[in-house]
């Protein structure tokens, strides 16, 4: 994509004209005397454009041209997060078409599937996984490096596309599962030729892209991370199973609901953060703050996800698809509103399969402040993400920084998106 | 191990491994006398500490193998279930049918993800790929069953090649990553990994057979469920080499039971239950070989394990249930 290309450009410009740690030794003016007033210029930080604090060296003569020309880049590197891992994420889907295309031509319809998912919600969850890569100081190789150095950074980042790979292969497989139907499903109309056929794809597709997935972490050689990625498809199928057999206690419970959702929705993305951490050689801690953006992030992404199935692309209740609570699933929504209103907790209680009850609950829920309440929620739960990026160690390299305000952007996108 | 979280889960997960309805471990009990065999003694109290320690961790980490093998194994089981809309297994009824379907897809991706943690807990990450790789040749044995053409139907390399996938694959990987645990050399692995998969065939090729005969040596005796799915196995791709105007009735499917009633005469007046039969014999004599080419070892525990896989290879050919 050409405007990542000119962005890579234009960082590098501003590295070689810039005055950040790297270059000061060699410069001429930098030299000798000038050494003193460099150190004493060492604390002051710019602020362009609200970005975070740019280079803490710098020469008070030349402050003013560094600051034009980094408010040039900085204006331009204000971009979507996810144009920042567009190439990337081209090159990841081919191979992914490859690999589930290619073996058994029954699986296509199952494919198409796939494709379907990974273009709804533009690839999120690889977007992240990228983005946290070279935030973790991985950077996309260029050419114009040392071979030695470039094979091997190249390498890991095979390896961590692998990850976002095996990350997509999961959620996908368990999307496929969670719709096989059961006996019950097909009384309400569905034909009873597709039921069959449908569950037998559903199940074989699933298994297949986990097989896939097992293979190819097993690939990467590294035990910790097959051990946390087995945990997430154990997790994602405890959330799925919370969520089928739940008694009326833990129906009505917010801490069993945010148990499911970490199962069901943040555990993937919360332990592949942290697989790219390991596998990029990170210390614990920075793997645990990789892993608590993830989690922070896929557990607010989830709460919004409530709050517009409930109004949907309006700012108004009802509005929204309605589909939680049509399948009897209640979300933080409701939860909260049964915190005000203990009497909602009886109509929740006889379920929804009669639409008035529906109706009842939309009415509850708009005289409470649930959706409220789930919103704030939401906003702490993307802010503790927000301020896992920022306990990350301090780095200077530009693509670094960038992938970092843009993973600090996507806590944003997440808690004000409307649909 | 499948102890969860969730009780509906862990019922699910352990149905089949309640007391009675194991299906006599079969495998285990080869993987165990694997590791027997390949001097890997069980640990007796008399001995060195030291010995003992390593010589005990080393077992306790080959019995893994044996449950993660279990594990996989009835992963497959649930799923498949679920594949064929099947009412019973192992002579109780089907968790799917019992439970639903979703709770046994579900079940079954759990035992899966339980056997990938308990994987990656013996760091090493050879027997890791091994065991996944079963994984994926489980997958693409049931597609490739469900999946036919109608020649790679009458196709006997076909045939053997889907019932490596679905049947050889899990003993023979999992037979070789026992020698691996055992830090055995690549060719004893290798001879390791032949037993399993000559063992598994052979096991396969006489479930055929049975699958006509029942108990007695007389036709149409066994369940014919292979048959009725419109499986087509063995004895059936050998008749039809001897009578070509069998495979215009495999085409037109058995639905129409009285095409079940054609075939059953054809067979017999074939020698196709004959070659399946000879066929067997031949995979079980390469498995005993294998183990016959083992380095030589006078400790009377491992001569024992040897004799007792030998002897497996014979039980698998005369076994008529």
């Amino acid at each position: 994509m050409l405007i990542y290309r000119g962005l890579s450009r234009i960082s590098r410009i501003s590295k070689k004209t810039s005055f950040g740690r790297r270059w000061l030794p060699s410069h001429p003016l930098l030299s000798g005397a000038s050494h003193s007033a460099a150190a004493a210029a060492a604390d002051s930080s710019v602020k362009v454009l609200g970005c975070r604090e740019a280079y803490s060296w710098s020469l008070p003569a030349l402050h003013g041209i560094r600051h034009q020309i980094h408010h040039q880049s900085s204006s331009v590197i204000e971009l979507d997060p996810f144009s920042l891992v567009a190439d990337e994420l081209s090159i990841l889907a081919k191979r992914l078409r490859s690999m589930v295309v290619a073996e058994v031509p029954k699986l296509a319809s199952a494919a198409e599937y796939f494709f379907k998912m990974g273009v709804e919600g533009k690839r999120f969850r690889p977007t992240v996984l990228l983005l946290m890569a070279t935030a973790l100081n991985v950077r996309v190789p260029e050419p114009l490096h040392d071979g030695v150095e470039d094979a091997l950074a190249t390498e890991l980042r095979t390896r961590q596309q692998c990850i976002a790979e095996i990350t997509e292969m999961i959620h996908v497989a368990s999307l496929l599962h969670d719709d096989v139907l059961d006996d019950a499903d097909t009384r309400r109309g569905i034909g009873s030729l597709n039921f069959v056929m449908g569950n037998k794809l559903a199940v074989l597709a699933g298994d297949f892209l986990l097989s896939r997935a097992c293979v190819a972490l097993a690939s990467l050689k590294n035990t910790e991370v097959v051990t946390l990625l087995a945990t997430v498809v154990e997790h994602l199928v405890t959330g799925e199973t919370m969520q089928m057999t739940t008694s009326s206690d833990q129906r009505c419970s917010m801490d069993y609901y945010m148990q499911k959702t970490y199962y069901k929705t943040a555990s993937l993305i919360s332990n592949s953060c942290k697989a790219i951490a390991l596998l990029a050689g990170q210390t614990a801690e920075v793997a645990i703050l990789a892993f608590d953006y993830g989690k922070n992030l896929g557990l607010a992404y989830q709460l919004i996800d409530d709050v517009l199935d409930f109004t949907g692309t309006s700012a108004s209740l009802g509005k929204g698809s309605l589909s939680d609570i049509q399948h009897g699933i209640i979300t933080a929504p409701i939860l909260f509103a049964m915190e005000e209103f203990p009497q909602l907790r009886t109509v929740v209680e006889q379920g929804f399969e009669d639409s008035s009850n529906v109706d009842i609950a939309l009415e509850y829920l708009g005289k409470s402040r649930g959706i409220q309440k789930t919103r704030e929620l939401a906003v702490k739960h993307a802010n503790l993400a927000a301020a896992a990026i920022d306990c990350l160690p301090e780095n200077n390299d530009e693509d670094v920084r960038k992938s970092r305000r843009a993973l600090l952007d996507l806590t944003h996108r997440v808690i004000t998106r409307n649909k | 191990m499948v102890v969860a979280e969730v009780p509906k889960l862990a019922s699910a997960a352990e149905y089949f491994f309640k007391m009675g309805v194991e299906g006599k471990r079969f495998r285990p009990t080869v993987l165990l006398l694997m590791a027997t065999a390949l001097n890997v003694r069980v640990p007796e109290p008399l001995h060195d500490g030291v010995e003992d320690a390593l010589a005990t961790e080393l077992r306790t980490r080959q019995q893994c193998i044996a449950e993660i093998t279990e594990m996989i194994h009835v992963a497959s089981l649930l799923h498949d279930d679920v594949l064929d809309d099947a009412d019973t297994r192992r002579g109780i009824g089907s968790l799917n049918f019992v439970m639903g379907n979703k709770l046994a897809v579900l079940a079954g991706d759990f035992l899966l993800s339980r056997a990938c943690v308990a994987l990656a807990s013996l760091k090493n990450t050879e027997v890791v790929t091994l065991l996944a790789t079963v994984v994926e040749h489980l997958v693409t044995g049931e597609t490739m069953q469900m999946t036919t053409s109608s020649d790679q139907r009458c196709s006997m390399d076909y045939y053997m090649q889907k019932t490596y996938y679905k049947t050889a694959s899990l003993i023979s990987n999992s037979c070789k990553a026992i020698a691996l645990l055992a830090g055995q050399t690549a060719e004893v692995a290798i001879l390791a990994f032949d037993y399993g998969k000559n063992l598994g065939l052979a096991y396969q090729l006489i479930d055929d057979v049975l699958d006509f005969t029942g108990t007695s040596a007389s036709l149409g005796k066994g369940s014919l469920s292979d048959i009725q799915h419109g499986i087509i196995t063995a004895p059936i791709l050998f008749a039809m080499e001897e009578f070509p105007q069998l495979r215009t009735v495999v085409e037109q499917g058995f639905e129409d039971s009285s095409n079940v009633d054609i075939a059953l005469e054809y067979l017999g007046k074939s020698r196709g239950i004959q070659k399946t039969r000879e066929l067997a014999v031949k995979h079980a004599n390469l498995a005993a070989a294998a183990i016959d080419c083992l380095p030589e070892n006078n400790d009377e525990d491992v001569r024992k394990s040897r004799r007792a896989l030998l002897d497996l290879t014979h039980r698998v050919i005369t076994r008529n249930k």
